[in-house]
């Protein structure tokens, strides 16, 4: 299964959606997409992760990455990350790190 | 299940986990648990091939079988880079307290594996590193 990166943004919003399987092999398609929304500067970054499947520590990389690209002061959202991928965000403290949501609304 | 040997490439990350999950549901493994060993095998082969092959400017194979003992089922990831015990390299706790712009980029990786399955070892066979991932059976 691969992985599918939508990118949508409005005003200082970004929004990235994930779909399917995130691992080292695809990884860099995720961080293109965080490279993108980085040089719009927004406040906020959202990651709707519902429809991924995996994640290994290559998408954790790029959550550290975004924050590092684009300040401290960006607020990270990860929406909808369920089972398995949502334990590994807390396993490795990520739960404490950026802002995890069942549902986002603007 | 039969060995199954891959190009030490990130490509075969996918079917690494795909051979991980067959053997896991022959197993009888839970979902759960399935992904665990899949994560595990996904993070170590991954250190294979990025620093074991492509940063020595080598190539090589990834071997990859299953034994079911005792109550256990057990992976075995074969692969002839220099020789490397993933657990030296487990961050410290602190690591994960850290905010994400104070932490390096990297060493996750072994944590979660190393996290994910009910035991792991590593041991060298000759020019063949073999590692062991373990899950009991019946958890």
């Amino acid at each position: 299964m691969a992985l599918n990166v939508s990118t949508e943004s409005s005003g200082d919003v970004v929004k990235i959606t994930l779909d399917g399987e995130l691992d080292a092999s695809v990884s860099g398609v995720f961080r293109e997409a965080v490279e993108k929304a980085a040089v719009q500067k927004p406040k906020r970054l959202v990651m709707f992760m519902d429809k991924l499947a995996f994640m290994a520590s290559a998408g954790l990389r790029i959550l550290i990455f975004a924050k590092q690209k684009m300040g401290a002061d960006v607020q990270i959202y990860v929406v909808g990350a369920q089972g398995p991928v949502l334990k590994t965000l807390q396993m490795s403290g990520f739960d404490r790190a950026v802002y995890l949501k069942d549902a986002y609304t603007d | 299940m039969k060995k199954l040997v891959l190009p030490g490439k990130l490509e075969s990350l996918s079917g690494i986990r795909r051979c991980a999950e067959e053997a896991a549901s022959a197993a009888g493994l839970d979902s759960g648990r399935t992904y665990d060993l899949c994560l595990a095998i996904d993070e170590i082969a991954t250190n294979i091939i990025v620093h074991g092959y492509e940063e020595t400017m080598r190539s090589g194979d990834i071997g990859i079988r299953a034994e079911v003992t005792e109550g256990e089922l057990r992976l075995i990831l074969e692969d002839t880079s220099p020789p490397f015990d993933p657990r030296t390299l487990a961050p410290p706790k602190e690591y994960l307290d850290k905010p994400l712009e104070d932490r390096p980029i990297g060493g996750l990786g072994v944590y979660l594996a190393l996290q994910s399955v009910d035991g792991f070892e590593y041991r060298q066979k000759g020019t063949t590193n073999c590692s062991v991932f373990t899950m009991k059976l019946g958890k």
